[in-house]
């Protein structure tokens, strides 16, 4: 890595908003990804366990900032602000995050710079895919949320009304004793048993006004299990529902806000199926398609470092003292400032 | 497509003159039993696995026709339904002739006032009726004979709930603000309060949870604003 250059700006970000610790530096010139480590706590069974989450990142913070400044070949002193995922997420993992980077901001006389989650993960579908101004998709395990940016942020134009998508497929693949683990060899154990599975009956298609909801669907897959059906077809016809209405709602906030780009972003974003369904709904409106870079689709400190350096280019940040973590931080209340400013663009000012 | 011989002249759906196509349906202008008629053809989602395109084209076409019926019982100025074909997502439907209130509103301004409280009367008995309309914005009112008639029953839905009745109300204002910005406020308490006529006492908890949604800032079941709300 190139050593720190005049005029160069370094951000350190952190994320740890779930069962990603993650931290990721990068610059404002090339290459602008100088350090991406990550520290994923996995469940032995079962689901994500909040305290345990938080203890693992506890563990692993230190060596993990450690890790990242070699990574990138600088020491904090060259490191111009510190940015975090102060929410939304579950509070005991949000907090070990929020406590390193109110640490080293104050130690080191860093700015500091809030991100919020949700934004990053559509900034990294932005960033990496270079389309300035999509309509996004963002599903992941906690998250499923059409949104595009209006008038200063980020409006949410349809979501889901109870499950996250990611935590159906993680859900019912449990249930159904096909994980965990939840995903191996870049496929997620549902879409693993839905091949060779075909479309059957019995599954409900939920999309209410501009939302979604997944719980029913969930209920009735368990269900037809339980009565004989078969697994690859259960596995098949759960994908293609519950992918179908997310990109229904997606097709819908395209057409009303007659957006000419459309992007796909999250944990669930690397799925080969929804990605074809994606392109040829955004085909049919004649609108570019491109899904997030893979390497930032999942929980990631990178797209913190870049929506953190967007933001503190722009003048956002905020006083150590009151940089508490928000669980249920929604990404229509964060004013965007930089949009649709891109890594590349000049600096403003 | 199968031949619709027996009610119009034109022996194919493809062969009548489009009126618009949207991503939801495509709206052709055609006669039934020597009436003009519109023809709304739903379109099967290529994204989706055909037999799922098929039952939502099917289901989605029986609940507009439905709404429609109910619709018209309960009074609300609505097109008259002609035929359904679930099978092949295919709703033929009065033809209703005239300006949009939209238009209306921009050449006579407020002179139009009482066309949009009737407009709010008009989705008070809707409400009434256990429907709500998804997207009743002034392009979706045609004005007629003095009156106004609701069109596209194509996001309705059966519900009583204060949260989707006042979402009815929001959108109205949201379209109002958009393409009347300087009568907005006018426009609004115009339809409130043909609304208000309508439903009597529950309807101040509905302008009271629209007031609330408009203050969440949420983009909640916005969509496009056309004549037939399949954009």
């Amino acid at each position: 890595m190139p050593p720190k250059r005049d005029g160069e700006v370094l951000v350190l970000g952190i994320e740890s908003t779930a069962h990603t610790f993650g931290v990721g530096i990068v610059s404002t010139r090339p290459p602008i990804v100088r350090a991406d480590v990550r520290r994923r706590w996995t469940p032995r069974e079962g689901g994500i366990l909040p305290r345990e989450v938080a203890e693992f990142f506890s563990l692993h913070a230190g060596e993990a900032v450690a890790e990242a400044l070699g990574e990138a070949g600088v020491s904090i002193a060259d490191v111009d602000a510190v940015a975090v995922a102060l929410g939304p997420g579950m509070g005991p993992a949000l907090r070990v995050g929020a406590t390193v980077a109110r640490a080293l901001s104050a130690k080191y006389g860093k700015p500091l710079v809030p991100v919020n989650h949700a934004v990053a993960h559509v900034e990294a579908a932005r960033f990496t895919t270079g389309l300035r101004d999509p309509v996004a998709l963002y599903v992941a395990g906690g998250n499923t949320t059409v949104v595009s940016f209006v008038a200063g942020r980020y409006r949410t134009f349809g979501e889901t009304l109870d499950i996250a998508l990611g935590n159906l497929l993680d859900t019912f693949a449990r249930e159904a004793g096909i994980a965990p683990p939840y995903v191996a060899g870049g496929l997620h154990a549902v879409d693993r048993c839905a091949e060779g599975g075909g479309f059957v009956e019995g599954i409900p298609y939920v999309v209410k006004g501009q939302d979604v909801s997944f719980s029913g669907i969930l209920t009735a897959a368990l269900r037809l299990l339980k009565r004989g059906a078969r697994l690859s077809d259960v596995c098949y016809t759960l994908r293609e529902v519950a992918f179908s209405s997310v990109v229904e709602v997606t097709e819908r906030c395209l057409a009303h806000t007659g957006k000419r780009q459309a992007t796909l972003t999250g944990g669930v974003a690397a799925n080969r199926v929804l990605n074809e369904k994606m392109s040829l709904m955004a085909g049919l409106h004649g609108a570019v398609y491109r899904p997030v870079d893979v390497r930032l689709s999942g929980d990631n400190g990178v797209m913190i470092a870049l929506t953190g350096l967007a933001a503190y280019l722009h003048g956002v940040i905020i006083d150590p003292g009151e940089a508490y973590i928000r669980q249920r931080w929604r990404i229509d209340e964060v004013d965007i400032p930089w949009y649709p400013w891109l890594p590349g663009d000049p600096p403003p000012g | 497509m199968v031949s619709l011989a027996p009610w119009g002249p034109a022996a194919r759906l493809e062969e009548l003159p489009l009126l618009k196509r949207g991503a939801e349906a495509e709206i052709r202008l055609g006669e039934f039993m020597g009436l003009q008629a519109v023809y709304k053809a739903r379109v099967r989602k290529p994204y989706m696995h055909p037999r799922l395109a098929e039952r939502l084209v099917r289901l989605r076409t029986r609940r507009e026709a439905r709404v429609i019926a109910a619709a018209r019982a309960a009074g609300v100025s609505a097109p008259a339904l002609l035929a359904v074909f679930p099978s092949l997502g295919l709703i033929v439907m009065e033809y209703v002739e005239g300006p949009l209130l939209k238009d209306v509103i921009d050449r006579r301004g407020l002179g139009a006032g009482g066309l949009v409280e009737e407009a709010g009367y008009n989705l008070g008995l809707l409400h009434r009726a256990g429907v709500v309309h998804g997207d009743p914005t002034t392009s979706n009112y045609i004005v007629r004979g003095g009156g106004v008639v609701l069109i596209d029953y194509g996001l309705a839905e059966f519900s009583s709930s204060v949260e989707d009745r006042a979402v009815d109300l929001h959108l109205f204002r949201r379209a109002v603000e958009s393409t009347h910005a300087p009568l907005a406020g006018e426009l609004y308490s115009l339809y409130t309060r043909g609304y208000l006529r309508a439903v009597g006492e529950w309807g101040g908890e509905v302008l009271r949870r629209a007031e609330e949604i408009r203050l969440r800032g949420r983009y909640v079941r916005e969509r496009r604003r056309s004549v037939w709300g399949v954009g």
